[in-house]
Formats: C-alpha cells, sequence, structure tokens
C-alpha cells in the first residue's frame, strides 16, 4: 500500500502550464506527499478493516438474534 | 465583432481570455484548451461544482469566430461585483482558501486538477464564494505533482498565517504582493510558535527553505512524480492547516458602536425607519454603504433584495458583518475592508490589472451615515471635497450630519485644534447643495443628528 512516490522522476505533465511551480516547491511538494501519501494509505486501509470488523460483527449479531 | 474588448486582468492564460461585448461578458475558450474543456463536462464535474455553487454557471454561446484558434464561447453568469483578496475579511479569504481545496479533491475524483489557485479567480457571489475561472482546470495525468501548491501558499495560507499569528492587518500584504506573500517574508514574520503547526512548518517555513535552496542550486533535470494518493494527502494536509487558522475580532472600534453612541433604542429604530423610507424614495438596483460597520443599514437595503456593497476599514466589524451573511444566508450583502482614506488603487500590470475600488464600486445610491464627521474632522477632508467624491460615486445618496455638539464629534475634537469652521449644518448643506438636490432632510428624535436624501445634480 505504500504510494509510488519515488519510483520515477520522469513525469512530464501535458497541461497548459503557464506557471511557474518553483522547482524548490515541487521538490518539497514530492517528500511531503511520500509521507502525507502513506498516511491517506493507512487512514484507507484502517477503514476498510473496521469495515470488514463491523460487516463481520453486524452479521454475528444477526446470527445470535435469529 | 468591433466593440470586444479583452478585460486587463485577462491576459495570463494561453487557454482563453474574458471579454466584454455589447455590455456582456463572454470567455473565449482557444482551441488548445479543447480537451480539457471536454474533460470538464464530459467527467460531469462541471455539474457536480456548479450544482453546489462551487463554480460559476455558463452557457456556450452561439457565436461563430473565424478564428480557427478559438474553440468555443462560453458566457458565464454575471458577478454584482469583482473583488479583490485584500478587501476581503479574515473568514472570507479562509472560506476561498477552503473552496479551493474542495474544488481540487473534486477535480482529482473527476480526473482533472486545478492549474492554478488563484485568489483572484475567487468571488463572492449571492452570499457565497466561488470560482469564476472555468478555464482552470486541466486533465489531471497520474504522477504529475500539484503545479499550483506554491501559488495557494502564497495567496492563502501565508495571508492567512500572518493574519492569525501577527496581526489581522498584515492581510494587506495581498495588496503588495499580486501574486500572493512571498514565502520568505511570511516566515521572517511568523513568530517561532508557528512552527509547532506541522502544516505551518511544511508548507510555510519548510517550502520557504526549499524555494531558497531551490534558488542556489542548479536544475538536476529530472521530473518529479507524485503519486495521487500524496496529492490527496497533500490537499487534506493544506485543508486541516487552513481549518486550523482562527481569527477572533476582538477590540474593534466599531464593534460595539450600536451600543456606544448617542442612539436610544427609540432614535435607533427611527433612523432605521427614515432610511428605509429614503431607499424605497430612491428605488436604487444598488447600493455602497460607506462607513457600513457590521453592516446593521446596509442590511435596510439589501433586505429589499437590493444587492448592497457593505464595506468598513475595521477588519473586525467586516468580520463580524461577514459572519452574520453566512449564518443568515443573506443572498444581496457583500461585506469588504476598505479603509476610505486610502481605498484599493488599480494594481498589477500597467496598474490596469485590478481595478480601483472606487472604479468598481459605483452605484445608484450611496450611504455615509455617521461617517462625514470621521472624514472631515480625522482626515481634515474639506466638506467640497467630501460632496465631489460622493457626487462622483452615485446619483443618490443618503448622508447623516453630526453636528460639532454631538458627544462622539467632541471625542474627535478633545485631542485636536477646532480648525473646521465651515464644519455646521448650513455650511454642510450649503456645499452639499453645490453638487445634489436635497429631496429630504429629518432631524433623528433624541438626537441632534440629521438624515439627508440628496439627488445628485445634473452636470450642465
Amino acid at each position: 500500500m505504500i504510494p509510488h512516490v519515488f519510483t520515477s522522476l520522469d513525469h512530464a505533465s501535458g497541461g497548459l502550464v503557464y506557471l511557474d511551480p518553483g522547482s524548490g516547491s515541487i521538490l518539497l511538494q514530492m517528500l511531503l506527499a511520500a509521507l502525507l501519501g502513506l498516511g491517506v494509505a493507512v487512514r484507507l486501509f484502517w477503514g476498510r478493516i473496521k469495515t470488514i470488523f463491523t460487516r463481520k460483527s453486524s452479521t454475528s449479531e444477526k446470527s445470535v438474534e435469529e | 465583432m468591433n466593440d470586444r474588448q479583452r478585460l486587463s486582468a485577462s491576459f495570463r492564460d494561453p487557454s482563453g481570455f474574458i471579454y466584454r461585448q455589447d455590455g456582456m461578458l463572454y470567455r473565449q475558450v482557444n482551441r488548445v484548451y479543447q480537451n480539457h474543456y471536454d474533460m470538464l463536462v464530459s467527467s460531469g464535474l462541471y455539474n457536480q461544482l456548479t450544482k453546489s455553487n462551487m463554480l460559476i454557471q455558463h452557457e456556450e454561446a452561439k457565436k461563430i469566430d473565424p478564428d480557427e484558434n478559438v474553440y468555443l464561447t462560453i458566457k458565464p453568469e454575471t458577478i454584482e461585483m469583482i473583488t479583490y483578496p485584500y478587501e476581503w475579511c479574515f473568514n472570507q479569504l479562509k472560506d476561498a482558501a477552503l473552496l479551493t481545496l474542495d474544488i481540487q479533491r473534486h477535480a482529482l475524483d473527476c480526473g482533472m486538477t486545478l492549474k492554478d489557485a488563484s485568489a483572484y479567480n475567487i468571488q463572492f457571489h449571492h452570499g457565497m464564494p466561488v470560482l469564476i475561472d472555468t478555464l482552470s482546470f486541466e486533465i489531471y495525468e497520474e504522477g504529475s505533482p500539484w503545479i499550483a501548491y506554491r501559488q495557494f501558499c502564497q495567496h492563502f495560507l501565508a495571508p492567512l498565517a500572518l493574519a492569525a499569528y501577527c496581526d489581522v492587518r498584515l492581510q494587506k500584504l495581498l495588496m503588495i504582493y499580486i501574486d500572493g506573500v512571498p514565502l520568505d517574508l511570511a516566515v521572517a514574520l511568523l513568530p517561532l510558535r508557528s512552527v509547532l503547526k506541522f502544516g505551518l512548518l511544511t508548507h510555510l517555513h519548510l517550502h520557504a527553505s526549499f524555494q531558497k535552496g531551490s534558488a542556489r542550486q542548479s536544475r538536476s533535470g529530472s521530473k518529479a512524480v507524485v503519486t495521487k494518493l500524496g496529492m490527496i494527502g497533500l490537499i487534506d494536509s493544506l485543508r486541516s492547516t487552513v481549518r486550523s487558522l482562527h481569527w477572533e475580532p476582538k477590540g474593534t472600534d466599531w464593534g460595539n458602536y450600536y451600543q456606544n453612541t448617542n442612539y436610544g433604542e427609540v432614535a435607533f429604530i427611527q433612523k432605521t425607519r427614515i432610511v428605509k423610507e429614503f431607499l424605497a424614495a430612491a428605488n436604487p438596483s444598488r447600493v455602497c454603504d460607506l462607513g457600513a460597520n457590521t453592516g446593521v443599514f446596509s442590511r435596510v437595503a439589501s433586505g429589499s433584495d437590493v444587492f448592497t456593497i457593505s464595506a468598513d476599514y475595521d477588519p473586525a466589524a467586516v468580520d463580524l458583518n461577514y459572519a452574520q451573511m453566512r449564518k443568515k444566508q443573506e443572498r444581496k450583502l457583500l461585506p469588504l475592508v476598505i479603509d476610505l482614506t486610502n481605498p484599493s488603487p488599480g494594481l498589477g500590470w500597467r496598474s490596469n490589472e485590478r481595478d480601483s475600488f472606487l472604479k468598481r464600486c459605483q452605484s445608484d445610491l450611496l450611504m455615509a451615515l455617521a461617517l462625514v464627521h470621521h472624514l472631515v474632522i480625522t482626515n481634515n477632508v474639506p466638506l467640497s471635497d467630501l460632496a465631489d467624491f460622493c457626487a462622483s460615486l452615485a446619483s443618490w445618496l443618503i448622508v447623516e450630519f453630526v453636528p460639532k455638539s454631538d458627544s462622539q464629534v467632541q471625542r474627535l475634537l478633545r485631542n485636536r485644534q477646532d480648525i473646521y469652521p465651515e464644519y455646521t449644518q448650513e455650511g454642510f448643506e450649503e456645499t452639499f447643495s453645490q453638487f445634489f438636490t436635497c429631496c429630504r432632510s429629518v432631524r433623528i428624535e433624541g438626537s441632534q443628528r440629521i438624515l439627508y436624501l440628496y439627488k445628485r445634480k445634473r452636470i450642465s
């Protein structure tokens, strides 16, 4: 689940870039995105685990009631 | 097509530009933007954003342009008044920042991204912030960084942090730096404790250091990669940082004005009634209330469904005004921070990119309630100059004269020599009658103040 942030440094935007994004800003963004993306991945992963357990518990509760 | 006038602010983006023709605003979409525009519509992003009032609506104009560079022309919904971030209160800028980030999240979900994050692309329309630049979107390519990250930090995060951590008046730095507050300046002004907040440490302090570092080093030639998940993390981090910045109006000069004036309850009710009557007599479609404080009398106009600019120099009063406007979902009010003794000038390229406040605030009716004594006595503006100024902005005027005997004027005169011999009721009426015809005048019961309804004289 670790995001592939540093897999390549060869991306070129095909859009109509008219702003100077600033090379320092881009470099920082890459580092931050690696860190924060990991956080998002963990959050998503944790959310899925919770959903599985919530489903399981609600299913078992139902079967107990039955 | 002869009278087609390109707006002076619309020249940076090769995707298209805004122009005025026959009194209507149009946006030309250039052929180079075709794929991006089509994606905006086909992905459902346009519908999604316009339905939730996040993006200005437009209709495709049936115009045939012989120029092969033109893809199509759109006619966006008209904004009542264009305003700039240096005229907004803290929470207006904060709401505009959050809107920009929310739009970027929606855009990513639809396979698009914002290619710019300019605060000037956000306007207040029907009491809500809205993105007005339909051409701000481009097709998102997996792995590409957010090109507008630096611009977002300069236009929104830096001024908000400075307002929250140092002084709200530092928001006016946006007037000097047209492309946002430089990050090295922002971190030089921010207190050391600001590094304790992760979002400010990274997006401002580290960001400024990286900018400085990259300026010294030569480019390696390598291109950046930022995953979509990383981009979402970045946007979420910016969002939580912006949300955590607060500024509470405290110690405002005029925030408690209506509790601290010479008005009793009866006089206040009467003043409101007179203003209402005067407004009904003039029947304006657009009002500008200068020195509006928290907008109590602006609401007399906006409550009658009249678009009303509600300007005051005090950021605290304007923030209170804005908070009330959002709470009550008032669609016809526009609170702004304007110092009348130094209103926003024309700025930017050729001083023509951002129009002056006085050019934009032209209205049918001007309200100047409890304002004249501040301008004449505190700022030494000659009465005749003030009357001329009022006549230059609107054809109708509701103005309040506060005589020297009033305790508020006495307070202003306490520490200064009375060098205002013409500041009398007679002097006031004589001066204003040179520019206006007096339609009505009413003394407010229980005070010495007089309200006038004036109609501008025709210039012969």
